[in-house]
């Protein structure tokens, strides 16, 4: 190894980065080398300065207090969005009303003797309105219910198109590692699928009805195992929430969505992918996924909330005329 | 008396979970700071930047593999982050024949120069092109590998060896400057030409 050689790979001979066999050539070029042992001690000299100056540097020190408050923040948010999660928007949360569970059996007794067994067994069990696998977003469902409608089945359905929305939230939304870079929605809305342009004001704002809460975080439009979605990323109460279209070409399904679309109903099926929520409903020719690891009655809340305007969006751009 | 069960079950889960967290992420809190720092160059924007980052990495935290680099996770959600905020507030972008034409202006590889003090090793830091600089500090300072600095800021491997050997270079070279100005380090050192900023054009 010459002197010339040896001070190209000095930096990642310290930095431990060469493989053994050129770690071999070093040592033995240093050993019969005084000059590139000198080199070699001060780049080691200046590599320690330089991480102590840094490390020390009264300007690049955290405040106590910062940290302090940072902790007390993430600790909030750890803890507020598990235990009492949704206490805040004035939502019964789950947790309470699994801890109360004993006050509703015991209402359930009191109606029992009230009413009688039979007569209550058949009040419960009366099939409501929307009842026989559709749920149809109306006005009377809030825009933002924190727990499943009674009475409304959901469908629990799984589809090679929900695991793929759900893998496209986890490695678009959460881990950024996506082989193929996404690009400008409102571009690829021009190029691939126009039902994308305008995608996110349907979501956002407008009809849309965002709950109140929630962050629009990002949109785009990003391609998961070949399959190409727009993809509207918010954030809800620290978590991250996808909205994902894609187009579908199932010619069954399409009919089915097309009579559906004609009614004004949407079928919001529910399911879970390697811990993710994913709800979804279709227009006659795209599926939408709402996809996320909250519960799943929070989930289907915010789906229930966009779905009549991405859906009227979709709709109006598959049928232009 | 299932629903109290399952509130005590949810209820450990929570705090096993934070505890992890707490013992694993929540000791990088003060070198992500110093690492959101060179990025932003604001006390502020920095502060917000690392909330930013652990926020997102708590709620992705039962993601995280246990038993990787902890750091280098965090390091590549900040990244991601500060990149969001950028794209948002500038429309500033690398030029990039920036790193040959940096490459070409130093002439020859200067010795190392010693007795330089921490200010001036700062100050020199401070000098390097932000794409040189950040690379330095994440292997230099923060002693976070090739690989991991690569995963991070999201650019090919090679180019990571490049620009830390680049950046490097041109570390020792602004050294040189400086300790042959001041009378004192090694003979023979010559003034080099330092590549300013203006090196990479903003669009």
């Amino acid at each position: 190894m010459q002197c010339r050689e040896f001070r190209e790979i000095a930096d990642s001979y310290l930095g431990n980065e060469l493989i053994v066999e050129t770690n071999h050539e070093v040592i033995s070029h240093l050993e019969h080398c005084a000059e590139c042992r000198r080199e070699l001690a001060a780049r080691r000299e200046l590599r320690c300065q330089l991480r102590e100056a840094s490390i020390k540097a009264p300007g690049n020190q955290m405040s106590a207090e910062f940290g302090q408050r940072l902790s007390a923040r993430l600790h909030e948010q750890a803890f507020g969005r598990s235990v009492t999660p949704l206490s805040r928007r004035g939502w019964h949360p789950s947790v309470t009303l699994r801890r109360t569970s004993w006050i509703a059996l015991a209402a359930c007794l009191t109606l029992a003797a009230t009413f009688g067994l039979v007569a209550l067994r058949q009040w419960i069990l009366r099939p409501s309105p929307q009842q026989g696998g559709q749920e149809v977003a109306n006005s009377e469902t809030p825009n933002y219910p924190a727990q499943l409608n009674p009475g409304v089945p959901v469908t629990i359905v799984k589809t090679e198109l929900a695991k793929d929305a759900a893998g496209d939230h986890r490695d678009c939304a959460v881990h950024f590692r996506l082989a193929e870079k996404p690009i400008d929605l409102e571009v690829a809305g021009r190029k691939y699928d126009p039902v994308y342009v305008n995608l996110t004001k349907a979501v956002v704002s407008g009809q849309g009805e965002v709950p109140l809460g929630a962050e629009f975080v990002e949109a785009h439009s990003c391609v998961f195992q070949g399959r190409r979605f727009a993809h509207i990323i918010l954030r809800y109460h620290g978590r991250l929430v996808s909205f994902l279209v894609t187009e579908i070409g199932d010619s069954n399904a399409a009919k089915t969505n097309a009579a559906l679309a004609s009614k004004g109903a949407q079928v919001i099926e529910c399911s879970q992918f390697d811990g993710y929520q994913v709800s979804c409903f279709q227009t006659a020719r795209h599926a939408v996924f709402i996809v996320s690891d909250l519960p799943e009655g929070e989930n289907l809340a915010l789906a229930r909330a966009v779905a009549p305007s991405v859906f009227a969006h979709i709709t109006r751009s598959e049928n232009p005329a | 008396m299932f629903g109290i069960a399952a509130t005590r079950e949810s209820q450990v889960t929570v705090e096993k979970q934070w505890a992890a967290f707490e013992a694993e992420a929540m000791p990088h809190a003060t070198s992500l700071f110093r690492i959101a720092l060179w990025l932003t160059r604001d006390q502020t924007e920095a502060e917000d930047l690392v909330q930013e980052t652990l926020t997102e990495a708590l709620a992705s935290f039962h993601r995280f593999a246990r038993g990787t680099n902890c750091r280098a996770w965090l390091v590549s959600i900040m990244y991601h982050r500060h990149s969001k905020r950028r794209k948002a507030t500038t429309r500033l972008h690398l030029v990039s024949d920036a790193e040959e034409r940096i490459a070409e202006t130093i002439a020859f590889e200067a010795p190392t120069p010693q007795n330089v003090t921490d200010e001036e090793v700062l100050g020199a830091l401070e000098r390097l092109p932000p794409a040189f600089q950040e690379v330095v500090i994440l292997a230099d300072v923060e002693e976070m590998s090739y690989k991991e600095i690569a995963a991070a800021i999201d650019v090919p491997m090679g180019t990571v060896m490049s620009r830390i050997s680049r950046g490097r270079r041109l570390l020792r070279s602004e050294l040189a400057s400086y300790a042959r100005a001041h009378g004192f380090g090694q003979s023979g050192q010559q003034r080099l030409s330092r590549v300013s900023e203006e090196s990479i054009r903003e669009c």
